[in-house]
């Protein structure tokens, strides 16, 4: 199967070659992948682009870990009791469907306009996935499972340790994976925004305002690949230590 | 009368639906009892009331010397409750590790128990990775690892092919001989009644009553030699005679 998952990446650079050979957009707007490889790897190279990509890394790394903190315990607690969960859902449905990025202006009177806004903001939103992930995995638990347990005569405690925690992750795993995405969405795009010198969203419209369009591409490129990074690394975390998950 | 379960005008109706209307049942202790009646007659219910699943609506019930640490309860489809992230034994540990038990203690209760009833597992394997009828042998094994004075079980063989069917009944017979637990078995198999049990309780359609209290006099153990005999047709006659009074066929 593996040999397969080649076939994406290959096709989205063939159809950007073509489009942009046929001259379907205007090159000036759209240089062709080959450009725009080289581009990424002369700012890889010069190093002028490395100090961007790990303050954007240190800030989406920073506000994922804030989030879990938060939102992994209360996931998990909001979930042993549908009662409680059913009463707060309005309040996370409702700030997960708002897009984090309207609030960032809010996020920004009370946290001045420093990197702790971002971070904020983006850990905010992820928190928010994580919880709501993580409550229905508790939720949604096995049934049987738990009778078992509460048969054996296992304490609340021992089911919440042993059954509820488990049966939560493959659930909590897909809020985590949701959640990192998220993460660097929402900071690179408030890095484009006020009061940052520094981090990829920075670059994208610096390179948008001077008119330095392959450079601007070559860091959505960037961008783009470090998403997916991230989303191959919880692949494989969760292949590891969640083998037992489906089963 | 130690081990003894007693049922005094138990009532018990979901939606209106009667399924107990002062029932009354004794179980001698230290014997294989099978319930055996009508589908949705109410068996897999009095087991729920007995291990306080199912709340009783009237009536008394008691179960001698019960407490919540020796008794098992074995339920259909019990290998749905087995724990993925866990390895076989850590599964089979379970009940013992709830007790808080040393590890050095369940390796030994462990060793003991697969002496007894002769099971062998990859241990550090996972139950996804076992067949159907290892992962109800594992369930099973692991709902006597804590050696239960009471077992109740509820078609433990239902979702088993007949071969894995008969080595259950063979590791819960050894099981049986080794440590005289008291079990109530409920089953919808007369050759599985009376295969295991001692007494068998026929009911009738609901609400519920016992028809008759058939004794099974077979020796134990009872092989696939035992299956074939005059004795065990002649119960087996009984209980499908008083049987098919409360039947519309």
């Amino acid at each position: 199967m593996k040999k397969y998952s080649i076939i994406g990446p290959i096709l989205l650079i063939l159809i950007w070659a073509i489009a942009s050979w046929l001259q379907l957009v205007d090159k000036f707007f759209l240089p062709g992948p080959f450009t725009t490889i080289k581009k990424l790897a002369e700012l890889l190279g010069s190093g002028i682009i490395i100090g961007d990509l790990l303050s954007t890394l240190e800030r989406v790394v920073l506000s994922f870990v804030i989030a879990i903190i938060i939102g992994l315990p209360l996931g998990l607690w909001l979930g042993r009791s549908e009662k409680i969960y059913r009463s707060v859902e309005f309040i996370i449905d409702f700030f997960r469907s708002t897009p984090a990025t309207a609030l960032f202006p809010l996020f920004l009177l009370v946290f001045g306009i420093t990197d702790k806004s971002k971070i904020a903001v983006a850990a905010f939103a992820s928190m928010l996935i994580i919880i709501f992930n993580t409550a229905y995995g508790v939720m949604h638990a096995k049934k049987a499972r738990i009778l078992a347990a509460q048969i054996m005569g296992a304490t609340k405690s021992q089911i919440f340790r042993w059954i509820l925690f488990w049966e939560s992750l493959p659930q909590t795993f897909i809020g985590l994976r949701s959640a990192i995405s998220l993460s660097l969405v929402i900071i690179v795009v408030t890095e484009m925004f006020i009061g940052t010198t520094s981090g990829l969203g920075r670059r994208i419209i610096d390179a948008q305002i001077t008119y330095e369009i392959p450079s601007m591409y070559a860091i959505i490129l960037l961008t783009g690949i470090v998403g997916y990074l991230f989303n191959l690394l919880f692949i494989a975390v969760e292949k590891r230590f969640l083998h037992w998950s489906g089963k | 009368m130690n081990g003894a379960i007693s049922v005094k005008n138990l009532k018990k109706s979901f939606n209106n639906n009667e399924v107990f209307q002062d029932f009354n049942v004794s179980v001698d202790p230290g014997k294989i009892t099978a319930i055996f009646g009508p589908n949705g007659c109410g068996k897999s219910t009095l087991l729920n009331i007995l291990s306080g699943i199912v709340e009783k609506d009237g009536g008394e019930f008691n179960i001698e010397n019960f407490d919540r640490f020796n008794f098992s309860y074995i339920f259909q489809n019990y290998r749905e409750s087995l724990l993925p992230w866990r390895t076989n034994f850590e599964n089979v540990a379970l009940p013992l590790e709830i007790r808080n038990k040393s590890k050095q203690k369940i390796e030994q209760k462990v060793k003991e128990l697969q002496k007894i009833i002769g099971v062998k597992f990859e241990w550090d394997g996972y139950p996804y990775e076992l067949s159907g009828g290892q992962q109800q042998m594992l369930a099973f094994t692991r709902a006597l690892i804590a050696t239960p004075k009471f077992l109740f079980i509820d078609e433990p063989f239902s979702a088993l092919d007949y071969e894995n069917n008969l080595h259950l009944r063979t590791q819960l017979q050894k099981y049986y001989l080794a440590f005289k637990p008291t079990i109530l078995l409920v089953t919808h198999n007369i050759e599985e009644a009376v295969h295991l049990a001692e007494k068998i309780v026929v009911l009738s359609q609901k609400p519920a009553k016992v028809l008759e209290i058939i004794d099974n006099p077979l020796p134990y153990p009872r092989t696939l030699q035992s299956l074939k005999t005059e004795q065990f047709n002649k119960v087996k006659d009984k209980v499908l005679s008083v049987f098919q009074k409360t039947i519309n066929l």
